[in-house]
């Protein structure tokens, strides 16, 4: 039985069953006509399966990057800045270079390098300024780390101190010591800022019953991968460069390898190998990737980069600090009237893509829940910090926090249930939002109804506060169908079959750990119509694959999961064409299933699909089986902050229930009820992953992890301070898949790679607000700080607006 | 990388100890040294490898009085059923060390020795009078635990000294104790502050007790005062909470990335009275045996 997906058919796979709900809305009429099969068609996609790559990990057998060993390879190591900012009068490497086994000591008098990063704000080696604790000075590069590490204290380097600035609204207001004076464009501190408008807040705060404002805030939080960041770099004797690195955007790392140390970019390969761990943290080209090329060009040999975790927490990029003071108004009937947000983001030294977050965080002030007026002022500040970078979320965690405290701090002020204020305000199939997103799938309403009723909320919410328990729910929106920040937003798949009938699908996408090879061979077997058994997966060599923008916005099952579709789709033709010759039979009486062509209505006549690919090849004239795809969704840049940045949008909600210690202020997180309209599960079990993964790192954020900085210095650069969540403080976590089969997605699916992580931390506040009667405005809400909210008694900030008629 | 000696008996070790004062660093479990050495806040010319002394292992009681070797395991402690009856605050504190892992490595006289002002023997020990044992050049001496300890990472042993055993009043009835800490984590963390009581009963009145604390000093501390506080009383939970108060008043913690000193004060306030409690109960029968408390006491009902 196959179905069209005329209107969009909610699978809603709660608690292990299936079942279809129909749903009445309107959908934006799938252009792509993608097929939405029921699950009982598919034969691949939608099976529970390990991740491919699983047994060679688990065995200990994967080769990452820090264990490549090549012929004279030198090992690096790197002088940073002990101060936070000053200007460098004097750096004197000789007694470096003389030390016995050093090849190369290199600071920015004796290298050719340019300015990288947006805004080109940023360059490898630092020639005359530093601008946070970590900034990189010099580099050696030696035969071993203890001649390295030795030769790094042989280098003398002359500072002199300058004053300071950390606090964002200093910067914002102009009272810090500028930090960036040398860029023209510059003035101050702000970095950026970005403005967006829609409807007449005034007017509407004006009508609304009620409101409610306050200051919500986050810390610096680090990615904290357990793979440190490593560079290997080698050039050939022809100067060709080969550089492996864990990296998720082989295409643009290439690029700006290239641009920075005047390269040629032909003449650069850049390889991935299995990368253990990123979320993030290795999406921006660091300097260390460059310091890494100077010295294996200067040392004329291969050099190998591996930061100790203390460099990975000082000297690599963080999630950035960002400050919401937001206001949030709504009629006496719950309908949302108007939000406002002054949005601060503490970017750091320098911006790169960090400071994008912000305009993901501007997506969620004016696009989560229907909000008809909306006005959002956002500046991107530079301080003397660690810089922020790309964390998985990407400013979403942030701005959910605030946004989903004030819906349960209205509901709470109106004498709503915070579960119906939502559900009157969710965003629905086929909205186009304030700034032109268009909602394809949506299945908001149906995964607040879900965790609502697993977590007893009805019964239970606001009723255990003797016991010091509390429920809190927070929901979300985030780009599940890429998002288009460059250029192209594409991914190019090859999908070849060979004379076995191995069937390799080279693929522009970088698998990261979160399962993409498994999800995407699961799609072209899918496709074809062959066990999963046949798939190999190619995808991380420059010189081999075709072009992709990277990992990033939870894009990759999305695009290029379409791209591998469109490519194998072709394959499956190419093979029902001969087919067709071989058995005499027209093609739209043809299908491949589980490997085996058959022509429809008897059974008799059959071949496998490896003997037609031999059957093509093996003749005069013969063919192999080979096709390539490349997809780029049909989105827009955003022109002021308007236009539609992603194919489809993933949405989701938790709800936490929490203890309360009033004594201690420890808090105990008992429960994490979650469900997510992930479009189609490619594979539940992966989808399970990635969505307990993020929720465990959002429960993270939200009680314990934080850089804490005490002039602009990182106190406890070490796993163990920084509060990464252990087994005990993540409880059981409920995954309901909720499956809208977008438009759009291949087979359905949307992305889910950071969704897991942006709920969690809103929810746990909100949680705790229940279960206490306070309410938290900053995370992580470490003990001390519960404790202190508890004894100030801070409360949600309610005006009601008599003449409105409002509660 | 420093050298390594494996010395056979005490007498070698003191010897050697001696001889490289200044440049040898002992080693059991190595779950602290070697953080310090690869970190490069110690940097020692020679390890001294203790594992081989066998007399550094022992464990006996004698009436009220076990004696543990320096060598002993946390992991061992935190699995003695015994010690579970006897001693539960030993138990307890043994059970929040570090992961499995390092607790099967770790030893109580290296986590004495270290001298960490949050580690989370030295409190579970006082409060069971805890006497240290050393040997070194000048022969073998006995002091009062609390004795050992000289300021965050010193101790009071000489050069070539080291702390052999520890023994510690361990009543058979009528008495109960408990170690509770407040931390970030719920595992895996180290104690924000910690605190354990001790308290022997007759009928309904408290006839001795004992409150020390973690983290909230240069040393570890035994507040006698508090203490004293409820001897004599029904442990009413006014008396607890004055206990609790004077605990606090006897503290001197420090503002770190770890929580402010007034926050750690009150802390105190909280943690003192429920150890005492939870003391009260197991002195009382009125406690599971066996059975741990929460970490910072308080008793969570089941999620549903």
């Amino acid at each position: 039985m196959r179905r069209r997906a005329i209107g969009i058919h909610v699978w809603v796979k709660a608690r292990g069953r299936a079942a279809e709900a129909p749903d009445g809305r309107s959908a934006i009429a799938a252009e792509e006509g993608t097929p939405a099969e029921p699950p009982e068609a598919l034969r691949v996609v939608g099976r529970r399966l390990p991740k491919l790559d699983a047994p060679q990990k688990v065995a200990g057998k994967t080769v990452y990057a820090e264990d490549l060993r090549m012929s004279g390879m030198l090992v690096a190591a790197i002088l940073r800045s002990p101060h936070a900012h000053a200007r460098i009068v004097s750096i004197d490497v000789s007694a470096a270079q003389q030390l016995p086994g050093v090849h190369a000591a290199i600071h920015a008098g004796n290298v050719e390098q340019r300015p990288f990063g947006y805004n080109s704000d940023n360059i490898p080696l630092k020639p005359d300024r530093v601008r946070f604790i970590g900034d990189e000075v010099a580099a050696v590069a030696a035969i071993d780390e203890e001649t390295a590490r030795r030769a790094i204290e042989l280098i003398r380097v002359e500072y002199e101190v300058l004053p300071a600035g950390y606090d964002p609204f200093e910067a914002l207001n102009g009272t810090s010591t500028p930090i960036h004076d040398e860029l023209p464009d510059i003035s101050g501190n702000v970095a950026m800022r970005w403005d967006f408008d829609d409807g007449d807040v005034d007017s509407a705060a004006a009508q609304a019953a009620v409101i409610v404002e306050g200051h919500y805030s986050s810390p610096q939080a680090a990615p904290a991968p357990i793979e440190t960041h490593v560079v290997v770099a080698s050039f050939d004797p022809d100067g060709h460069l080969t550089v492996w690195s864990p990296v998720h955007m082989v295409f643009m790392y290439r690029k700006e390898l290239a641009d920075c140390l005047g390269l040629d970019w032909q003449r650069i390969t850049v390889i991935q190998p299995p990368v253990g761990g990123s979320f993030g943290g290795k999406i921006d080209i660091d300097p260390h990737d460059f310091i890494t090329v100077m010295l294996a060009r200067q040392a004329r040999r291969p050099v190998r980069l591996v930061m100790s975790r203390e460099e990975e927490f000082i000297g690599t990029r963080t999630r950035q600090p960002i400050h919401f003071r937001m206001r949030t108004g709504a009629d006496a009937e719950g309908n949302l009237l108007f939000r406002e947000a002054e949005v601060v983001s503490d970017n750091g030294a320098y911006n790169g893509w960090g400071s994008h977050a912000m305009l993901v965080a501007m997506n969620t002030v004016s696009s989560m829940y229907r909000v008809p007026n909306s006005r959002v002022r956002c500046a991107v500040v530079y301080t003397n910090k660690n810089y922020g970078g790309s964390v998985r979320g990407f400013g979403n965690p942030q701005a959910t926090f605030a946004v989903e405290q004030q819906m349960e701090e209205l509901a709470d002020a109106l004498g709503i249930d915070p579960m119906d204020l939502r559900l009157r305000n969710a965003n629905q199939s086929g909205d186009v939002t304030p700034q032109g997103m268009e909602i394809t799938s949506c299945g908001l309403s149906e995964c607040l109804e879900i965790v609502r009723e697993q977590s007893g909320w009805d019964e239970r919410r606001g009723r255990m506060r003797e016991r010091h328990r509390g429920l809190g729910a927070a929901a979300f929106i985030h780009v599940g169908g890429g998002a288009r920040i460059y250029g192209s937003d594409g991914c190019g798949a090859m999908v070849k079959v060979d004379d076995s009938g191995q069937v390799t699908l080279i693929t522009g996408a970088s698998e990261l750990g979160q399962g993409s090879e498994t999800v995407l061979a699961m799609i072209v077997a899918e496709e074809i119509g062959v066990p999963l058994a046949a798939l190999h997966v190619v995808n991380s060599d420059t010189d081999v694959k075709p072009w992709d923008v990277g990992v990033h916005a939870s894009r990759t099952t999305f695009v290029a999961g379409n791209a591998a579709r469109m490519a194998a789709a072709k394959v499956r033709d190419e093979l029902l064409e001969t087919a067709s010759e071989v058995l005499g039979a027209p093609i739209d009486q043809l299908s491949i299933r589980d490997g085996t062509v058959e022509v429809a209505g008897e059974p008799e006549r059959r071949m496998d699909y490896a003997r037609l690919v031999r059957r093509r090849l093996l003749r005069q004239k013969g063919s192999v089986v080979m096709a390539t795809a490349f997809y780029d969704p049909p989105t827009q840049m955003q022109e002021n902050h308007r236009g539609n940045i992603s194919a489809a949008y993933g949405f989701g909600a938790h709800v936490a229930e929490v203890e309360v210690d009033p004594g201690t202020g420890m808090v105990r997180l008992l429960n994490l009820w979650t469900a997510h309209d992930v479009g189609r599960a490619i594979n539940p079990m992966s989808c399970e992953g990635q969505i307990e993964g993020g929720a465990a790192m959002g429960i993270g954020l939200a009680l314990s992890e934080e850089l804490v900085i005490f002039d602009g210095k990182i106190a406890a650069p070490n796993l163990h301070d920084y509060g990464l969540p252990t087994a005990m403080d993540v409880p059981r976590i409920v995954v309901n898949l909720v499956e809208t089969i977008d438009p759009r997605g291949p087979f359905g699916a949307k992305g889910v790679g950071e969704a897991g992580i942006i709920p969690p931390a809103a929810a746990i506040a909100n949680a705790i607000a229940d279960a206490t009667g306070i309410r938290p405005r900053a995370y992580p809400m470490r003990p001390w700080k519960v404790k202190e909210w508890i004894d100030t008694n801070e409360r949600s900030i309610v005006s009601r607006n008599a003449g409105s008629g409002g509660a | 990388m420093p050298d390594l000696f494996v010395p056979e008996s005490l007498d070698d070790a003191i010897g050697f100890l001696a001889e490289h004062a200044g440049s040898a660093t002992p080693i059991a479990g190595g779950t602290d040294v070697m953080i310090d050495t690869r970190l490069g806040r110690v940097s020692p010319e020679w390890l001294v490898d203790l594992s081989r002394l066998g007399s550094l292992l022992d464990r006996q009681i004698d009436g009220e009085v076990l004696r543990l070797g320096a060598l002993t395991t946390i992991r061992s402690i935190e699995l003695d059923p015994q010690l579970a009856r006897r001693a539960a605050a030993l138990v307890e504190a043994a059970r929040v060390l570090g992961s499995v892992q390092i607790r099967t490595m770790a030893t109580i006289g290296g986590n004495l020795c270290h001298a960490t002002p949050s580690a989370e023997m030295p409190p579970a020990l006082l409060v069971h009078d805890a006497v240290a044992q050393t040997a070194g050049p000048g022969g073998e001496r006995s002091m009062p635990l609390g004795e050992l300890f000289a300021g965050p990472g010193r101790t009071t042993l000489e050069p070539g000294e080291l702390l052999t055993a520890v023994s510690l009043r361990v009543p058979a009835s009528a008495a109960g104790s408990c170690y509770l800490r407040q931390t970030v984590r719920w595992s895996m963390d180290l104690a924000g502050v910690g605190v354990a009581a001790a308290v022997e009963v007759a009928g309904t009145t408290v006839t001795r007790a004992r409150i020390a604390l973690g983290a909230v000093a240069p040393v570890p501390l035994l507040v006698g005062e508090a203490a004293e506080a409820v001897v004599g009383t029904a442990l009413s939970a006014e008396d607890a909470d004055r206990a609790g108060a004077c605990a606090a008043a006897a503290c001197s913690p420090i503002s770190d990335a770890r929580g402010t000193a007034e926050y750690r004060r009150q802390v105190v306030a909280v943690l003192v009275p429920r150890a005492l409690r939870v003391s009260w109960l197991r002195a009382t029968g009125s406690w599971p045996t066996g059975m741990p408390a929460p970490i910072n006491g308080v008793l969570s009902s089941d999620a549903p």
